[in-house]
């Protein structure tokens, strides 16, 4: 058994949905030939192809699909942002640059199920005009790239892919991109950078990626998750999508959870479930919970009053001043040091800025390397005020991408939530009190 | 100009052009200061110093957006600091992030007095820092910056040897990437890049390969800091000392402009001056380091067989030696200016048939590399045209023997063409008005030194027929040199007591700059009018 399967079936009497993990605890669930006894590929017919994609797009609408990569925004309005017929290619990306640190989702998709990724690129590309699609992966996910080549090789081989997809009229290429491992590829525009070959940074914004993307032509870039709902969405319909979640975030969400949690690991269940109940479902929390990381480490942590009031959705932890992100759920009990889990983030968000914007480029570290002289013991009264300034610059969209925001977010909120703990740090020097030497920096007083 | 539109700056409304870049349209149209670092009106934009932060009216209320990135659109409401303390309070913020790694060493900088860093934080800066050094500063000029790359090359730290031109002192880097994107758009030769990420981001070389192009000092105009400095003027002079005058290229039709910075009577630097119908914002290596010729071998007297005498005597001697011969060849010269030349053709008429003007020249004309280069050497040849001078130096060299005098004037023929020029050795009386001692000084009888290009004042015709200032510094090695021009004035016997009248002697010539006077041209210059409207004119 690996990340938390098998997994239940039902909860609280009532089946749980198996929108994306149909397969992940069926064996060898990753061959086209076990896959196709599940189903695989069944919406390459009248399904898909007796439909106009302006009708598939409408469906995706009506099914308030909302992006699962972190942002959330809705998938079919993403899609209908597309230029039809502007002489362009419009080229379909798959984010699986999954680099949100505690998420863990999309390599699992990608590993036990493959084909569904395919069979929903197939749906969204005949939707878009899609010629070409590339799936971006994550480089350090050797395993996935090997069950993905593998299995878009069987589906070039019984016809899923290539040149009239199964008889109809539609013809899919799709390439599989490693890129080299940096959290700032999975930002949309820095993908698309990357994948061109640039230097993964991303890119002012407009022209959006929708309009001018990858090769400047149309591009729409979507996480794994989010294709991959789209084959049970057009077989099932909007409506059946909409019985699970609330009427803004509806549907199924595939959840990461680790930390102390009796079985960490992947689970997919509807959204808008409280996090009390799903921590249950995951075997139970391991010691008292202090507070949780409710959507990836960007996401701004949530104490343990809050995880209680909150739901799995996006309004309800948009309500606690945090976000769904993506769906990585990180619950730490009292013996953990939110000081040293904010170290940890805030080394992470200082290594992979991209080195663009001046505020997150030169806030990031300097916010680090504050975090660090004070776990040292080198800390000074009024230390967290100045960490949560520092990160309050690059906090309000003053850089041309969501790293700022997202390095921000932790920073602000465990000092202002924990800040008894950052307190006692600074208690441990024993010349708190006393003012820094501030170094005489007015060039004036040289002439 | 296409139609204004109206957009709403601070409250007040604002005509200004559409979908121009909003950072022009405040600072030009609407009048408000609005700082930047990595945007530059002759490079794409890039949008990564943050610093011209302004909030715009989305759709959600008032966001943060970039001046430099956005453009001016019907409707568009922005806020500046002037209306907003959140913009004053983001750009405030910019700025302190900025220096936290920055080292404020401005006192042994050579860009301080003109860095754009140094002058925001002046303006808008926090001037005491609440982010003390070791709270986090990284010197990224210290040893623990320095490394060996792939290819062994020692790298890093402080003062970094780019390439022969150009040294790198990282820790001054706000990494803003211009240099980057002029070599990328403009040298069109991608040399440099940005390495690393985050704080630890680096500019570098590519490993083992040195920053070298033609054009490459340009990087040190345009970096907004003191990181990259020109290894020419690095510790030569504080810049608030340089007192400059305009200029413009003397070594290249193409006419980029210039300016000549000058100190204690010496010329220190060259400095590209904006000029979007030009040159943009860029002069090649070439040109900026011609400075370093001025105050080198220069003929500061006058010589009669290799003897040096007086300038008056060497005068004195040259109209002697006019007044006798039989038939002199005047050979003009696309090097000097419009006035020198017309003060030439006044010669001729003074001298009548016995004398015969020659033009053109035998330097090599190469091909134009499309930024501040023509590849024709001869920097005013369509200002000659235009004074009706033929362009027939060969049928001198033909028909030599025809000629017992000859004058040349800031022209070095002897060095352009050696083979040709030595048919002129023949001429027994060779006159020759030069600034250095050149090879046609050697082969002269009389030579008498004159100003050179950056210490007297004229207009050039460049190849695409503008007309341009150069104006004088003071900075002659001789303060009794006078211009080719007066030299040549007085040889005719031509009352003319400045450039003005030797530019309307000009005029008196060519229809086309009939029109003109130095203020008209002014420091950008003029296109000449077409000949028929300069005819209908006059």
């Amino acid at each position: 058994m690996m990340y938390g399967f098998p997994q239940p079936k039902q909860w609280k009497g009532k089946d749980l949905p198996r929108v994306l993990s149909r397969l992940f605890d069926v064996k060898d669930g990753h061959t086209l030939a076990v896959a196709r006894q599940h189903g695989a590929y069944s919406t390459l017919s009248k399904v898909l192809f007796d439909r106009a994609p302006f009708q598939i797009i409408n469906e995706v609408m009506d099914s308030g699909l909302r992006g699962r990569g972190g942002a959330g925004f809705p998938t079919g309005m993403k899609w209908s942002f597309v230029p039809r017929g502007g002489g362009k290619p419009v080229y379909l990306v798959i984010n699986a640059d999954e680099g949100e640190p505690g998420t863990f989702k999309d390599r699992m998709c990608m590993m036990r199920d493959p084909h569904l990724l395919i069979e929903g690129m197939i749906n969204s590309g005949y939707a878009l005009g899609v010629r070409t699609a590339y799936i971006y992966v994550r480089g350090e996910m050797l395993p996935q790239i090997q069950a993905l080549n593998h299995a878009i090789k069987e589906a070039y081989d019984a016809g899923f892919l290539g040149e009239n997809i199964a008889g109809s009229r539609y013809s899919l290429d799709i390439y599989v991109h490693r890129g080299a491992g940096a959290y700032i590829c999975g930002e949309e525009t820095g993908l698309i950078n990357s994948l061109e070959g640039f230097k993964g940074q991303p890119r002012l914004k407009p022209p959006f990626p929708a309009i001018s993307g990858a090769f400047s032509a149309p591009t729409v870039v979507n996480n794994v998750e989010t294709i991959m709902a789209v084959p049970w969405i057009l077989t099932h319909g909007a409506k059946a999508y909409r019985q699970w979640g609330t009427d803004k975030s509806p549907g199924s969400k595939l959840f990461s959870i680790s930390g102390d949690i009796a079985k960490p690991g992947v689970y997919e269940v509807p959204l808008a479930m409280p996090y009390m109940e799903f921590f249950e479902l995951c075997g139970g929390l391991k010691g008292d919970l202090l507070g949780c990381i409710p959507g990836g480490s960007s996401a701004p942590v949530l104490t343990a009053e809050e995880t209680a009031k909150t739901t799995m959705d996006y309004e309800s932890l948009a309500a606690a001043k945090s976000m769904l992100g993506s769906g990585a759920v990180t619950p730490f009990n009292t013996t953990r040091d939110p000081v040293l889990l904010l170290q940890t983030i805030a080394r992470f968000y200082a290594h992979e800025s991209c080195g663009q914007c001046t505020p997150c480029r030169e806030g990031t570290g300097y916010v680090d390397r504050v975090i660090d002289s004070l776990v040292d013991g080198h800390g000074r009264t009024g230390d967290t005020d100045l960490i949560k300034s520092l990160a309050d610059q690059y906090e309000p969209m003053t850089t041309i991408c969501a790293f700022g925001p997202g390095a921000a977010w932790p920073v602000q909120s465990f000092v202002t939530k924990f800040k008894s703990h950052f307190e006692a740090y600074i208690q441990r020097n024993p010349k708190h009190a006393e003012a820094r030497d501030l170094v005489a920096v007015r060039p004036g007083a040289f002439w | 100009m296409a139609d204004l539109i109206t957009i709403n700056v601070d409250g007040k409304d604002v005509q200004v052009p559409p979908k121009i870049q909003l950072i022009e349209a405040l600072r030009t149209y609407a009048k408000v200061e609005t700082p930047a670092f990595c945007y530059h009106p002759d490079l794409s934009v890039a949008g990564n110093c943050r610093v011209c932060l302004v909030e715009f009216a989305g759709p959600r209320g008032f966001a943060f957006g970039i001046a430099c990135h956005m453009q001016t659109a019907p409707g568009l409401t922005v806020r500046t600091q002037i209306s907003s303390d959140k913009v004053k309070w983001a750009r405030r913020g910019v700025m302190e992030s900025l220096l936290v790694n920055h080292p404020l060493d401005c006192p042994i900088c050579d860009k301080a007095g003109e860095c754009t860093l140094q002058e925001n934080y002046m303006s808008q800066g926090r001037h005491e820092s609440r982010l003390p050094d070791e709270a986090g500063k990284q010197y990224k000029g210290g040893a623990d910056f320095r490394f060996i790359d792939a290819k062994g090359t020692d790298r890093g730290g402080k003062k970094i040897d780019l390439g022969p031109t150009i040294l790198l002192d990282q820790e001054r880097c706000i990494v803003c990437s211009r240099c980057v994107r002029f070599m990328d758009e403009v040298a069109k030769s991608s040399q440099l890049g940005i390495a690393g990420r985050g704080d630890h981001a680096y500019i570098t070389t590519f490993p083992g390969k040195p920053l070298t192009h033609g054009y490459d000092l340009n990087v040190t105009d345009i970096c907004p800091v003191g990181a990259l400095t020109g290894k020419h003027f690095r510790f030569q002079q504080r810049v608030w000392t340089l007192k400059s005058v305009e200029s413009i290229d003397p070594s290249d039709a193409f006419g980029a402009n210039l300016t000549i910075e000058y100190n204690n009577g010496r010329v220190w630097r060259l400095m590209p001056r904006r000029n979007s119908d030009v040159n943009k914002s860029w002069i090649a290596n070439s040109t900026r380091l011609l400075y370093q010729k001025l105050a080198v071998d220069r003929l500061t007297d006058a010589r009669i067989a290799g003897t040096d005498v007086d300038l008056t005597d060497g005068v004195k001697a040259a109209q002697s030696a006019l007044a006798a011969a039989k038939k002199i060849a005047l050979v003009a010269s696309g090097h000097g200016t419009i006035e020198d030349n017309a003060a030439l053709l006044a010669l001729k008429d003074s001298l009548g048939d016995k004398a015969e003007v020659f033009g053109g020249s035998w330097l090599p004309v190469g091909s134009a590399d499309g930024i501040a280069l023509s590849g024709d050497p001869v920097a005013n040849r369509a200002g000659v045209k235009l004074l009706g001078i033929a362009d027939n130096l060969d049928q001198l060299a033909e028909r030599a023997g025809e000629f017992d005098a000859v004058l040349v004037f800031n022209h070095d023929l002897w060095a352009a063409d050696a083979a040709k020029a030595a048919k002129l050795d023949r001429i027994p009386v060779r006159i020759v008005l030069a600034s250095w001692i050149d090879a046609t000084v050697a082969k002269a009888t009389i030579a008498v030194g004159i100003r050179a290009w950056a210490e007297a004042r004229g207009a050039m015709v460049n190849s695409k027929d503008r007309v341009q200032l150069m104006q004088a510094g003071p900075v002659v090695p001789n303060p009794a040199l006078e211009p080719a021009w007066r030299v040549l004035a007085c040889l005719a016997g031509a009352a003319w007591a400045n450039e003005t009248d030797a530019f309307k002697a000009a005029g008196a010539r060519a229809p086309r700059l009939a029109g003109l006077t130095y203020r008209t041209i002014g420091p950008m210059g003029a296109v000449l009018p077409q000949p028929a409207l300069a005819a209908a004119g006059a």
